[in-house]
């Protein structure tokens, strides 16, 4: 279960003082962070809320992390210090307010056994008044990552529509430069039927050829994608992922659609008779 | 009879082909005017969302944006320091705060209070009603008096989160004098708006004199008003709208500019290579005509001319058919981003610029010239007795 958001704060470097100089608690810092202020694991660092760097604590950096890739910060440099709950506080606390009386944004709880999240939310919910507690998977709206799917989605269809289009012209073209062999197939004595075969059987391989190669480019381009915006934006996060379900979704898109207009231009030369397809 | 004429008549004469060129075309246009209007769409919008009220000045703790950065503690004595200032002519201190209230079967409904505090007018559009002036006044937006079943005249239980932890403080009956557009609320956002006495009452008293940001109107030139914030409170920050939404552009929204660059290049060049594809083909399907014309007479360039203007022909309607295409794509578009929670409700991705349009019909001129280079050298380079002689023996 999760209350709101786990705290995560960024507070001021003010300087960096020598190791061991006095006990300090561990913190960790992110890898943007380490790299802008040139910090190494190990060093003691101060921390201060004010900008003068009044009240300063010490702490020493116990590890570098990578933070979270979070597309909603995306070109933000997340220059992150995590600490431990209580130091947070104790560094934040206003001073007209008790130890012990600062808010938090939330909590989140493990249960033993995850099917009870609901109930269990109800009954903190009931125990304690003011309190906003739901399961997790209701808490965190699936909002950017849903909305950027269907986006995607969309552009996705349009772009199929596009495609499909120009495909249908590409084939009318193509089965029309072979009007001759066709009707020559046809004078020959070859049925309609065993002629349409032959065409669907060619532009399922040529489709599944295409969509072999698209999905090759695909694959080539995805490493290129990823590579430059991870450096443009200083980030982890993954921009295009090849999963197998998506290039299984785009190969029976785009086999299908590849031998169907193959087909449907090729319907209307069939049609004729082989001699008007001899021109004589 | 002139290349355009003689162009028009090949495409007419092959009319599925040249339908299907055209429809291609304008699908891959639309694609790519939607492109253009997402690149700057959202600064361009942001920025009327800035301007749309006479605050021109946004004063916050740190240069985080607001919302998201800690806040301008002693809030009233400072918006009261701001608005002495001679380049000042109003402010006012704006506060969220996280409220909440029962909804369908007692489940909790989160919302945002919006407390305010100054003299500059308030962020908001009264639809009905009137603006809340007690301390026990506050407007609701139409999502909310939705959300909450309310109108003017309701009164509303609010329990909001106080600064420190006394969240089992009862709820503070609140009466709704006004529904109103609310220009901070986010989209799928609940927001009230009062004064920032109505967050102190609610907290049972207690201090809550801090503010996200204070809003400031100018006597004058913003950024000198900004330069003279500056100077007074060195530990604020202070920014124009102009220079917010630099600040903006830097941080944030980058994700769609540049999946519009993006796909901005992928359609130009699809659409390139396809015509180029279609012309080519073309072109080849009709080799003896062209060196039948040409040993009647016409010329070379008159030729390339021919395939040139049959590229434009089809790029040319294809771009126009793209333009009303493009448009209601681009509300189709518009329609599923502003689902994204976290923006202001009335930010809007795709925004009709005079630029946008301009550029989309030079990257078709562009993509009509590229497409038919290939073409036209094919034509330019037929051997006019090899391919007549071979016409023949074919």
């Amino acid at each position: 279960m999760r209350v709101r958001w786990p705290i995560l704060l960024t507070v001021l470097l003010v300087s960096i003082a020598p190791a061991n100089a006095q006990s300090s608690t561990d913190i960790l810092i992110s890898r943007q962070l380490a790299d802008a202020e040139h910090l190494q694991l190990g060093v003691t660092i101060k921390l201060a809320t004010a900008a003068d760097g009044s009240d300063a604590r010490e702490f020493r950096i116990a590890g570098i992390y990578e933070p979270t890739p979070d597309p909603q910060r995306l070109g933000q440099v997340p220059r992150e210090v995590r600490l431990h709950l209580p130091d947070l506080l104790a560094l934040t606390r206003p001073r007209d307010v008790l130890a012990g009386a600062e808010p938090i944004e939330g909590i989140n709880v493990r249960l033993k056994n995850a099917a009870d999240a609901r109930d269990f939310a109800k009954a903190v919910q009931a125990a304690m008044p003011g309190v906003l507690a739901m399961p997790a998977a209701e808490s965190t709206p699936a909002g950017p990552f849903k909305v950027l799917e269907q986006f995607h989605l969309a552009i996705a269809t349009v772009t199929i529509l596009a495609a499909t289009v120009f495909l249908l012209a590409l084939t009318i073209m193509l089965v029309d430069e072979r009007r001759e062999t066709v009707g020559v197939l046809r004078l020959i004595g070859l049925p309609v039927r065993r002629i349409l075969t032959q065409i669907l059987l060619e532009g399922l391989l040529v489709a599944t050829v295409g969509a072999i190669v698209g999905l090759v480019l695909a694959l080539l381009s995805e490493q290129l994608i990823n590579r430059f915006f991870q450096w443009r934006y200083d980030t982890a996060l993954v921009f295009v992922r090849v999963s197998p379900q998506v290039a299984a979704m785009c190969v029976s898109i785009a086999v299908p659609l590849g031998a169907t207009a193959i087909v449907c231009a090729s319907w209307a030369l069939l049609r004729r008779s082989g001699l008007r397809l001899v021109r004589r | 009879m002139k290349a355009v004429g003689f162009a028009w008549r090949s495409l007419v004469r092959q009319p599925a082909r040249t339908t299907l060129g055209v429809l291609g075309v304008a699908a891959v246009g639309a694609l790519l005017f939607d492109m253009l209007l997402l690149s700057h769409g959202l600064i361009v919008s942001m920025g009327d969302l800035l301007n749309r009220r006479s605050y021109d000045v946004r004063v916050t703790s740190t240069a985080a944006l607001p919302r998201s950065g800690p806040l301008v503690r002693q809030a009233a004595a400072t918006t009261g320091a701001i608005e002495r200032l001679p380049e000042v002519r109003a402010a006012l201190a704006i506060r969220f705060a996280d409220a909440r209230f029962d909804g369908r079967d007692n489940l909790p409904l989160a919302a945002t209070f919006e407390g305010i505090t100054g003299t500059a007018e308030p962020p908001w559009s009264v639809r009905r009603g009137r603006d809340p002036h007690g301390m026990d006044e506050v407007v609701v937006s139409e999502s909310a008096a939705q959300a909450l079943a309310v109108d003017v005249g309701s009164t509303l239980p609010l329990s909001v989160r106080c600064r420190v932890a006394d969240e089992a403080l009862p709820p503070l009956p609140v009466r709704v004098t006004g529904v109103a557009d609310l220009t901070f609320e986010l989209s799928g956002e609940i927001t009230i708006g009062g004064p920032l006495a109505v967050l102190e009452q609610a907290c049972g008293g207690t201090d809550q004199d801090e503010a996200d940001m204070i809003l400031v109107v100018s006597a004058g030139d913003p950024r000198r008003t900004a330069a003279a914030i500056r100077s007074a409170r060195p530990d604020l920050q202070a920014v124009t709208n102009q220079e917010m939404l630099v600040r903006i552009q830097d941080t944030g929204f980058t994700y769609f500019r540049q999946i519009s660059s993006v796909l901005t290049t992928v359609t130009v060049t699809f659409s390139a290579l396809l015509i180029t594809v279609l012309l080519t083909v073309s072109v080849n399907q009709r080799l003896g005509e062209i060196a039948a014309l040409r040993a009647l007479g016409f010329s070379r360039g008159r030729m390339i001319a021919d395939v040139l203007v049959e590229s434009s022909l089809i790029v040319g309607l294809g771009a126009v058919l793209s333009l009303p295409l493009g448009w209601a794509l681009a509300l189709g578009l518009d329609d599923i981003l502003r689902r994204m929670p976290g923006l202001p409700a009335q930010l809007h991705f795709f925004v009709y610029q005079a630029d946008a349009l301009l550029l989309h019909l030079a990257l078709m001129a562009a993509t009509a010239l590229l497409a038919a280079l290939y073409p036209m050298r094919i034509v330019a380079t037929l051997p006019i007795a090899a391919t007549l002689r071979a016409e023949v023996i074919g």
